[in-house]
């Protein structure tokens, strides 16, 4: 029904692009994927299977989150052009095809059905955004072409195109490898993370968000599916070098953006612990609340500047805008893991489901580095209550988004039960 | 109850800090003092008032709380400090709002019967006194903030990893302590586990060579004190010791033990050395803390009953005398705008009563017997000697240096000859200091009163180190 919703929206729209305004067209957009989101809770918890294409609680959970992740790309966005909107639309309908099948085939097909109108959104600036768009695109490439030759392998070794068919053998093992380099490129995995800080910098800061939220949570869900079974000890060595790059790398930084976008390959690593047990509902608690920090900070970044964003220029936003400035602040807070906000929760979920697999090695390393977060966490949060003279001129609405979006981490952190239920019925 | 008392404070700090008028706190935090009290006079001595619901229950966690004699004695102290710091500091009402905030989450902490919800409230406490060091600090305040806040969390990252092992290696259903006191773990888990609380706990203590982010962080924040009572109350290391870290672990105590009273005993002296060296009233106290906390834990760590006990008794009372003379600092402050020692001289003459109060809290920080410090030091001592002659007497040499260093800081800033006069206690001091030096008579003339509900509890410790070991 979701996916019924989401084609009939990406069809009609890109038809009614040449006849209708802008700002009607973004409304449109919003209503399809409202109700794409709407279509979702209503079969909340009842699989449905269609062929490949199969509905079951992990594809519903991540699907939520990827639409999440669209809506407020949507929102955020002040474009001009009506291909902006529905580049998304076609994007969030990849999203969740990727998220609702286990064929690898249906997979690959979903994979580049939401890659394709993300590496022309990354273009939407001109001049380093080419750039930008560029890498993402020769990089994403590649990664269809080993998550490709993964599933080639996949078959000789097991005979199925199922993604977590059981088998043995070094072509498993190498298959396994292979499409987790390519899913591990499209969520940030160390080392395939280095496309990550140019992509976040030089694209438009609302699809950052798109890229930080949608795009991992669908990947995600195909990665739980890929890698449930018998996880490979190479998912191991991803995760270590994810959350040591990820954060050693992040500490250097003065710009907010390259910042956010390395935190968010440390994040990938603290998602991936999840996966050791299958568990999706930690994962998802874990997206979720990432989607709502990450979110809040690009948010309030792109009411500064849809440009980058040093830390310099967050300076004195507290003073200038309170709510913007606590937004932000929260939102850090949220990321960085302290309780009792909601992104606590979420790493005390997947650092658990770590514990249950007895991956005590990864565990200490998952908390020492989250120690390390702190410090540039707090240097991103922290800078807007300094002296300064921020300039930002929000919208009525993104103030009252901001206030929302920070009420509701707090109310997750207090009551984290309230959503977990919800969430693994789904 | 309890969840009204721990609430009360939570709700009245926030409304503050929408914006209601400072007197409202005053009397929230007079109100929240007397339902502790009341929880502390109607208590029964063992566990009382206990709440269960559910927080995570498919993980095991809970909203548990409870008040042994141990949870309701802090809960008096605390009451009574926040009443005291709400009567006399100068401060606007978000401040007061913070510090009220605080002082709930705190409450949460020492009644937190769950170890994770026990964890929420050490975390969650860190953020009101971030947000006053952030708004309300000096100059310097975001190096101590940064100093503060990286100390704190690479303590309590190594306590959940140690928090996770216990249940996890440990086997117990839930986070619900006594669930995971019925599922010890043992062997070199133990030793870890242990010393993922130890870090977490020595850092709060603050044992030495950790206790670099404390001095900082007094110097920086707001001079009305408000702030630095709140952190002296923060001092929360010995009771987690106390409570979680030894008998979760007992074995991996067991195995640092020596180490840990060492440390205790070096704390204790280094602390009392740099304050007698200390040019500043504040530097003073924040070294004086760490001498006393050195003092209380190597009463915690020497694994007696009697040191147990007097380590706690001594942690509750210096929330007390350390936080009033903070407090009183700040009066000095808004007197004469400084705070170095070498400043003031002979304020005796033009303020008695400001001296006298000086006096008796200066009297009780140094134990002298009949004020509020006395009690705690001597058992503290009587247990430790049990545990390791050497390093008691060593320790004790502090106690020794404390008497000097408190009556040259006092005989400097009251008596000694000098030009600058001050005014005495005034308007809402004036009951500050009565209820101050109530406090410090009755915790040092009926000890056995405030401790009636200790016993038990340090007896039950002791057995778990003597049988676990």
């Amino acid at each position: 029904m979701t996916l019924m919703v989401l084609t009939v929206f990406s069809v009609a729209l890109t038809l009614l692009g040449f006849f209708v305004s802008v700002p009607l067209y973004k409304r449109l957009t919003i209503l399809g994927l409202s109700l794409a989101l709407l279509s979702l809770l209503l079969t909340w918890g009842r699989p449905f299977a269609l062929g490949p294409y199969q509905v079951d609680g992990i594809a519903q959970v991540f699907t939520l989150l990827a639409l999440l992740g669209a809506l407020w790309t949507v929102g955020l966005v002040r474009s001009r052009r009506f291909e902006f909107y529905l580049l998304v639309l076609y994007a969030a309908l990849g999203m969740h095809l990727l998220a609702s099948t286990k064929n690898l085939i249906l997979m690959l097909v979903a994979l580049e059905a939401l890659s394709l109108p993300l590496y022309a959104l990354a273009t939407w600036r001109k001049g380093e955004g080419l750039e930008a768009a560029l890498k993402y695109f020769l990089l994403g490439a590649l990664a269809a072409a080993f998550f490709l030759y993964g599933t080639a392998l996949h078959y000789g070794a097991t005979g199925s195109l199922l993604a977590g068919t059981p088998g043995e053998g070094p072509l498993y093992a190498l298959a396994l490898g292979l499409l987790l380099v390519g899913l591990g490129f499209k969520v940030a995995l160390a080392p395939f993370h280095f496309w990550t800080p140019d992509v976040y910098q030089g694209s438009p800061t609302p699809v950052v968000l798109f890229m930080a939220t949608g795009v991992k949570a669908a990947a995600f869900a195909a990665l739980l599916r890929v890698a449930a079974p018998g996880v490979p000890d190479a998912l191991t060595l991803l995760i270590a070098l994810s959350v040591i790059l990820g954060n050693l790398a992040a500490l250097g930084q003065q710009e907010a953006k390259r910042l956010l976008a390395y935190s968010s390959i440390a994040h990938a690593g603290y998602m991936a612990l999840a996966l050791y047990t299958g568990n999706a509902t930690a994962l998802g608690f874990y997206l979720l609340t990432y989607v709502l920090a990450t979110g809040l900070a690009f948010a309030v970044l792109s009411e500064v500047s849809p440009d980058r964003v040093p830390l310099e220029r967050l300076k004195g936003l507290f003073h200038r805008d309170p709510l913007l400035g606590l937004g932000l602040f929260v939102a850090s807070l949220s990321l960085l893991g302290l309780p009792p906000l909601a992104g606590f929760w979420g790493k005390y979920l997947v650092f658990t489901e770590a514990a249950k697999a007895g991956q005590w090695g990864l565990l200490v390393l998952a908390l020492i580095t989250s120690a390390v977060s702190a410090y540039y966490y707090l240097a991103l949060g922290l800078a807007v209550f300094q002296k300064g003279a921020a300039e930002a001129r929000p919208r009525p609405l993104a103030r009252s988004v901001a206030l929302g979006v920070a009420l509701l981490l707090i109310l997750l952190g207090l009551i984290p039960g309230a959503v977990l239920p919800a969430l693994a019925a789904g | 109850m309890v969840i009204l008392a721990i609430l009360l404070p939570i709700l009245l700090g926030s409304l503050l800090l929408l914006g209601l008028p400072r007197t409202l706190g005053v009397w929230g935090a007079g109100l929240s003092f007397l339902l502790n009290l009341y929880l502390f006079l109607t208590h029964p001595g063992g566990m009382a008032h206990e709440v269960t619901l559910p927080l995570l229950p498919g993980f095991g966690v809970y909203w548990a709380f409870g008040l042994d004699g141990l949870a309701a004695l802090f809960f008096l102290t605390i009451g009574l400090t926040v009443f005291l710091g709400a009567l006399v500091a100068q401060v606007e009402g978000r401040f007061l709002g913070l510090a009220l905030l605080m002082s709930g989450l705190l409450l949460g902490l020492f009644a937190a019967r769950d170890l994770l919800v026990f964890y929420l409230f050490f975390e969650a406490a860190l953020i009101p006194a971030l947000l006053m060091l952030l708004f309300y600090g000096g100059e310097g305040r975001l190096k101590a903030l940064y100093t503060f806040l990286l100390f704190t969390l690479a303590g309590s990252l190594p306590m959940l990893a140690a928090i996770l092992a216990v249940k996890a290696l440990g086997g117990s259903p839930s986070f619900l302590l006594e669930d995971l006191l019925a599922h010890p773990v043992g062997g070199r888990v133990a030793f870890w586990v242990f010393l993922g609380f130890a870090l977490a706990f020595a850092i709060k203590t603050p044992l030495f060579p950790l206790h670099a982010w404390l001095p900082l962080f007094h110097q920086e924040n707001h001079p009305s004190g408000l702030a630095d009572a709140m952190g002296t109350l923060y001092k929360v290391g010995v009771f987690a010791f106390f409570r979680f870290a030894i008998p979760l672990a007992p074995g991996g105590f067991a195995e640092l033990q020596g180490l840990l009273l060492f440390l205790a005993a070096i704390s204790a002296l280094y602390g009392a050395w740099v304050a007698f060296s200390a040019k500043d009233f504040k530097t003073l106290l924040a070294y004086a803390g760490v001498s006393h906390m050195g003092v209380a834990a190597l009463g915690v760590f020497s694994g007696t009953p009697e040191g147990a006990m007097g380590g706690l008794y001594l942690l509750a009372a210096s929330g007390v005398y350390t936080g009033g003379l903070f407090l009183l600092a700040g009066r000095l402050y808004e007197r004469l705008h400084t705070l170095e020692i070498g400043r003031f001289r002979g304020l005796a003459e033009s303020a008695p009563g400001l001296s006298a109060l000086a006096l008796f809290l200066f009297l009780a920080m140094v134990g002298l017997p009949g004020l509020s410090g006395f009690p705690g030091e001597l058992l503290t001592l009587l247990g430790a000697y049990k545990a390791s002659p050497w390093l008691t007497a060593l320790a004790f040499l502090s106690v020794i240096a404390g008497v000097a260093y408190a009556l040259t800081a006092f005989q400097k800033v009251f008596w000694e000859e000098g030009q600058r006069g001050a005014e005495d206690l005034k308007g809402a001091e004036w009951p500050f200091a009565f209820l101050a030096v109530a406090a410090l008579v009755l915790m040092g003339v009926f000890p056995g009163f405030f401790v009636k509900g200790l016993e038990p509890l340090a007896e039950a410790f002791a057995k778990i180190l003597g049988g676990g070991a």
